[in-house]
């Protein structure tokens, strides 16, 4: 049975990349450079491999801003068949973005949504929950496995003491973890063919929602004496010597 | 001031309890196997859900207990559940998010919270109107409560999603919170059996052995109680000592409350060493060995 895979994807500076000051512990996000999030990628990775399995084909939305069409290509390069890049992201806030992105999924004939359970630089992990209820569409998440069995979703998910096989029909809402796969490197030929894919760029006039107030966002403060020894002959004795002190 | 709290783990709802009961009034609705544990620590009400596994279920005997008696605020577990019941919630009730926080303080009508950022790297402190919030293990210590609270059951509706089958984890029995020297495990040990190797060493020190989340999670060369970071335990021992781990932001951010930190790493451009008090460059399984002599020395 071929489907319609819509995946959520998010773009991200570089958090691996990502500088305090030394002196305000503010992070120095200008310049860094921008790439798909982690989990976004499991989540497109699980699309291409359903596809893979069932035939069909894959779009993946992106709520980010004029540059987002560089994460779109990374996804495109992975297996992503046609691409939607909204503008206006201005930073965390979840319920816009989870109307936002629902706009545009209504608009698009599917039968599963794909997306990450917790993104990796400000993992709310709220678009799940918020996605589905906003859609009416039910919901299989955190899945460390997902089938499709004659014509419906079936899941593993990863709950804090149990695992829990579930299945319902679709369309549905499914969110991955982190463990479900391990994403592909887009093979040269796919990276040289993901520009000629279709791009379909849009400006959302949803406005801001969430009315929280940032009063900061520095790094806590590491005192850390970083002693590091390369010569490990002069630098075990003096570990050994702390360890000691702090076993006893 | 009035809140409802939910978490589908024992010691999640344990501390959050113990955690609001010095602010507000507090309400708890969680699992049947949650609610007996939890009555020790809340004087208040204590709804037991039945039938309790599915969000959606799980979402609307909670909106419908709010709406019912009235509660200023609900806090949620950060669980997979409890996650996926906080964005279900907050459509159905039409209510603000603060989401992972670590901490919480009233600001009149309303609330000044904490939760780390990029990935870990940074702490967002923010002044919001949530109702709902999303909060982290390890906010506060377990307290028991002057009176135990009154368990009933709430009847809930049937999920729309059709169960086929579930399977317990495996009860962890560690307390890594409580531990007081942590000997902690990264990719770099290889595999499962390596694990035995540095046993000598968690031995030496009367550690408990912990692991970053590919080790627990991915692989399972622990198990998954192990796991220290972000999504996993934040741990406050004397010493931290961290074999083979990278030191990517979202471990870090479950090390921060450690006393001393050492790393051991073969990289000497590993992130670890950025956040170690001791560093030692070189192969772990060579240096293990060599440090467990000189403890013994
Ligand atoms: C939303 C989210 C939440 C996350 N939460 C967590 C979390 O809670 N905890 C967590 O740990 N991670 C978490 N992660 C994952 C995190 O980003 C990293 O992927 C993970 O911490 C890396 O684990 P590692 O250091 O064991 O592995 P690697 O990064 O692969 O590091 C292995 C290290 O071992 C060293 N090494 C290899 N061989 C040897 C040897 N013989 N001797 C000495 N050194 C050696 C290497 O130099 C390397 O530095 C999370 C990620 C996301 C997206
Ligand atoms: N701006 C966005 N555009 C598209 N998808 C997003 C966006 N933000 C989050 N997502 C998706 O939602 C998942 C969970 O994110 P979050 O709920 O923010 O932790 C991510 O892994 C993405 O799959």
């Amino acid at each position: 049975m071929a489907l319609n895979i819509i995946v959520l994807i998010k773009q991200i500076v570089d958090i691996d990349l990502l500088k305090v000051n030394p002196s305000t512990g503010s992070p120095e996000v200008q310049n860094l450079p921008l790439r798909l999030e982690n989990l976004s990628k499991n989540a497109v990775e699980e699309a291409v491999r359903i596809k893979e399995k069932n035939g069909g084909k894959i779009y993946a939305i992106c709520f980010g801003t004029e540059k987002s069409s560089s994460a779109m290509k990374e996804a495109f390069a992975m297996g992503v068949d046609e691409g939607f890049v909204i503008t206006g992201y201005q930073g965390n806030d979840p319920a816009r973005t989870s109307m936002v992105l629902a706009e545009k999924i209504r608009a698009i004939p599917h039968d599963i949504v794909l997306l990450g359970n917790q993104s990796a630089e400000s993992y709310t992990g709220l678009l799940p929950g918020k996605i589905s209820r906003i859609l009416g569409e039910r919901l299989l998440s955190n899945a460390i496995k997902i089938e499709i069995v004659n014509g419906r979703a079936r899941a593993t998910m990863a709950m804090e003491s149990e695992t829990v096989t579930a299945e319902t029909q679709l369309p549905a809402v499914i969110s991955v973890t982190q463990e479900i796969n391990e994403p592909r490197l887009p093979p040269v030929m796919q990276i040289l063919q993901a520009g000629r894919k279709p791009m379909n760029v849009s400006a959302t006039g949803i406005k801001e929602v969430t009315p929280n107030k940032i009063i900061s966002n520095i790094a806590p403060k590491s005192e850390r004496r970083k002693i590091v020894f390369e010569d490990i002959e002069k630098g075990i004795p003096e570990v050994a010597k702390a360890i000691r002190e702090a076993s006893r | 001031m009035k809140c409802l709290i939910f978490s589908d783990a024992v010691d999640t709802a344990n501390q959050l309890v113990s955690f609001f009961s010095g602010i507000m009034e507090v309400d708890c609705i969680v699992p049947e196997a949650v609610a007996k544990a939890v009555s020790a620590h809340c004087s208040g009400n204590i709804f037991a859900m039945k039938e309790s596994v599915f969000p959606d279920s799980i979402t609307a005997v909670i909106a419908k207990t709010y709406r019912n008696s009235k509660y200023d605020y609900v806090f949620l577990g950060s669980t997979a559940i409890g996650r996926d019941v906080a964005g279900m919630l907050s459509v159905d009730l039409g209510l603000n998010v603060a989401a992972e926080i670590t901490s919480f303080k009233l600001d009149g009508s309303s609330c000044v919270t904490k939760r780390y950022f990029y990935g870990g790297k940074t702490v967002i402190e923010e002044s919001s109107n949530a109702r709902i919030l999303t909060v982290m293990p390890g906010i506060a210590e377990p307290k028991s409560a002057p009176a135990a609270g009154k368990i009933s059951e709430v009847s809930q509706e049937a999920s729309q999603v059709t169960m086929v089958s579930r399977e317990s984890k495996a009860a962890g029995s560690v307390d890594l919170e409580k531990a007081s020297i942590i000997v902690s495990v990264g990719r770099g040990i290889g595999n499962k059996e390596n694990i035995e190797k540095i046993k000598p060493l968690a031995d030496a020190v009367h550690g408990e052995i912990a692991g970053s989340r590919p080790v627990c999670l991915d692989y399972h060369w622990l198990s998954e109680d192990r796991q220290v970071g972000l999504s996993g335990k934040k741990v406050k021992p004397k010493m931290y000592i961290a074999l083979g781990i990278s030191g990517q932001i979202q471990h870090i951010a479950g090390i921060r409350g450690s006393k001393i930190v050492v790393a051991v790493n073969k990289d000497k451009s590993a992130p670890i060493f950025e956040e170690a008090d001791y560093g030692l460059v070189g192969d772990l399984f060579q240096i293990v060995p060599k440090l467990v002599a000189a403890i013994k020395g």
